[in-house]
């Protein structure tokens, strides 16, 4: 494949080496000349100074037969414009855009970038997933408005522990889509016994991961 | 009638006098606190001194969901065209004005049917035909 990266902070430069080595054919843009000056010592030749939201910029980078564009600068604003040029200018097949504020998720879904990476949010997860004794992490917001999955861990004092899913009572539009056991990840059925220490990943309504999470904890 | 205006400048001061009026709340939000303060003398005027990164929470802290028109007007391109379009396709505010200095991003912000404003595309096919029309001079 074929991807353009516009912006090459720490997460563009580590993206763009995990890219080479998976022998993608990789193009880095950076406005920033110190930044550009390392990138070309560390990626050599695929590195390009430059405004990526400039058309004349993103034509150099060959973007006219890019299959993704990557928008990695450090401003929500910037990515959405790259990524509107490029998808609607260059009509490059898909359009990935990195944001900082959770809330400005929506309106890229709205305007139909392909993909929004939420760097707050996953941080927020691994930081979540590290605090002990709080065992809901929020593992993405999904494309359809509203709902989200979080993973919840069952402590061993739960009142669900030795139950059937069937026999637990869900909020609605929640469900249990995976259950990680000591023994690994299996596809839930009504019949699944939890068990103390059991991962269990839910879809739930934005909001309502609360009342999830008290039903699953047993609180 | 409920008028939010995001960025403050020469052009939004110059505007207060035309929207002011019985009825009509207006809020200026913008990062330029000298703009704010000497806009806020005005009659009905509320201002709002935003930053960067919390820019949904002062749209919202501004009235963005009940808005009646909403006018971005910042130095900024970037941000005039993410704010406009949080205004236009998520709060649904009925009539959205957007700035625009770039020529490149006037065109496309048009053709993707925001209400776009300025004069740098204008500008530069006057520049164009100056030159054609005087080869020599």
């Amino acid at each position: 494949m074929y991807v353009v990266i516009v912006g090459c902070s720490e997460s563009g430069y580590h993206l763009s080496k995990a890219l080479i080595a998976g022998r993608h054919e990789v193009v880095v843009i950076e406005k920033d000349l110190g930044r550009f000056q390392l990138l070309s010592e560390e990626l050599g030749s695929i590195a390009l100074l430059g405004d990526g939201t400039d058309e004349v910029t993103l034509k150099r980078a060959g973007v006219t037969r890019a299959d993704v564009v990557a928008s990695l600068t450090g401003v929500d604003a910037t990515n959405l414009v790259i990524s509107q040029i490029t998808k609607h200018i260059f009509k490059v097949p898909r359009t990935m855009a990195l944001i900082k504020d959770p809330k400005n998720e929506p309106i890229f879904h709205e305007v139909g970038i392909d993909v929004v990476v939420n760097s707050t949010h996953l941080v927020l997860a691994s930081l979540e997933e590290g605090v002990p004794g709080r065992p809901l992490v929020h593992l993405m917001n999904l494309r359809v408005p509203g709902m989200e999955l979080v993973s919840i861990t069952v402590p061993e004092d739960s009142n669900i522990i030795g139950k059937r899913l069937s026999e637990i009572e869900l909020p609605p539009n929640s469900f249990i889509s995976l259950m990680i056991k000591k023994s690994g990840a299996t596809l839930p059925t009504g019949r699944s016994v939890v068990e103390p220490e059991d991962e269990l990943v839910a879809v739930t309504p934005t909001g309502e991961e609360q009342i999830l999470y008290d039903i699953l904890t047993g609180v | 009638m409920q008028v939010l205006i995001f960025g403050c400048n020469r052009i939004t001061a110059s505007l207060l006098p035309d929207l002011a009026g019985e009825g009509v709340e207006i809020t200026v939000l913008g990062s330029e606190r000298d703009c704010l303060e000497s806009v806020a003398s005005h009659p009905g005027v509320r201002v709002l001194l935003t930053a960067e990164p919390l820019m949904q929470d002062y749209l919202q802290e501004g009235g963005i969901n009940h808005a009646d028109v909403f006018l971005a007007m910042s130095g900024d391109d970037h941000q005039n065209i993410l704010v406009a379009q949080i205004a236009k396709h998520i709060f649904n505010v009925p009539k959205v004005v957007c700035h625009l200095g770039s020529p490149q991003l006037q065109v496309l912000y048009t053709a993707l049917g925001l209400n776009v404003i300025g004069y740098s595309f204008g500008l530069l096919q006057d520049v164009r035909q100056a030159l054609d029309d005087n080869p020599r001079g």
